[in-house]
């Protein structure tokens, strides 16, 4: 039995028009993409943020461990910070899966590369997250 | 080279004779993607460096003070660049994506992209060299 049912036949029978027909069979490359379009949307404002207060507002310089003592004091910034973490990790690890799925054709040097990037990034994923949970 | 024929245009079109000259949405895309890698390969690193703070206070301070030193100030305007390029040409897409006729204004849109990106990155960068050119680092 179908789960959705199919359009009247004179509906079908029209031409098909870009964005006008059934709604595609989602898959996880939607989710992908559309995961990728709204974590880069708050990516903006945090990553720019962070970006800013580190470098902009206060020297680099000035960043040393007592400023990330006081920054830290408050939890809503080890939120923050944390959530900058997890945000653009994921957005960074599926843009670099979409590059190696482009340019890497092998599928033993596919499966090797991908291997040492997500391992890589699921540990320091967790390095990052104890350190932000544990500091102080 | 494309070849000009009777034939149907399907066929007409040989791929060894193609080359395809993207404009400004293909060097939209090849800076995307470097900036994106780059930003990637920052994060990584930054993860390391930060994490220190909980293993000894001193050992943060003293790899940290490294980031004033001025290869690495201009590597951090290197940073500003990748970060707000990477931030506005990604808005350019979700607009692309979301609108379809916006691709119309494709050529406008990666212009303002690059313009915004230079205005927000020439100030910006003064700011994280001033140090250095004051001598105060």
């Amino acid at each position: 039995m179908a789960v959705t049912a199919d359009p009247p036949t004179a509906e079908r029978s029209t031409p098909v028009r870009p964005g006008r027909g059934r709604r595609p069979k989602q898959n996880v490359e939607t989710w992908t993409w559309f995961f990728m379009r709204v974590s880069g949307l708050i990516l903006i404002f945090l990553s720019l943020a962070h970006f800013a207060i580190t470098h902009i507002v206060n020297d680099v310089v000035d960043t040393n461990a007592s400023f990330v003592a006081e920054r830290w004091d408050n939890p809503l910034w080890r939120l923050f910070d944390w959530t900058l973490l997890a945000l653009a990790l994921g957005h960074g690890l599926n843009g670099v899966r979409w590059s190696i799925d482009d340019y890497i054709t092998s599928k033993a040097r596919r499966a090797a590369v991908k291997a040492l990037v997500y391992g890589t990034s699921g540990v320091l994923f967790a390095y990052g997250t104890i350190t932000i949970l544990t500091y102080g | 080279m494309v070849e000009v024929s009777q034939r149907p245009v399907e066929s007409s079109i040989r791929a060894d004779q193609v080359v395809y000259k993207g404009k400004t949405g293909q060097w939209a895309f090849v800076t995307h993607r470097v900036t994106g890698f780059l930003v990637f390969m920052f994060l990584l690193l930054h993860i390391v460096d930060v994490s220190l703070v909980n293993i000894d206070a001193d050992l943060y301070n003293e790899v940290h003070e490294l980031y004033g030193h001025i290869v690495l100030r201009l590597f951090e305007v290197g940073l500003l660049f990748a970060l707000v390029f990477h931030a506005l040409n990604g808005l350019r897409i979700v607009v692309l994506d979301f609108f379809p006729g916006a691709i119309a204004k494709e050529r406008t849109m990666t212009v303002i992209v690059v313009v915004v990106t230079i205005l927000a990155v020439v100030p910006g960068g003064y700011i994280i060299i001033r140090p250095w050119l004051e001598g105060t680092f």
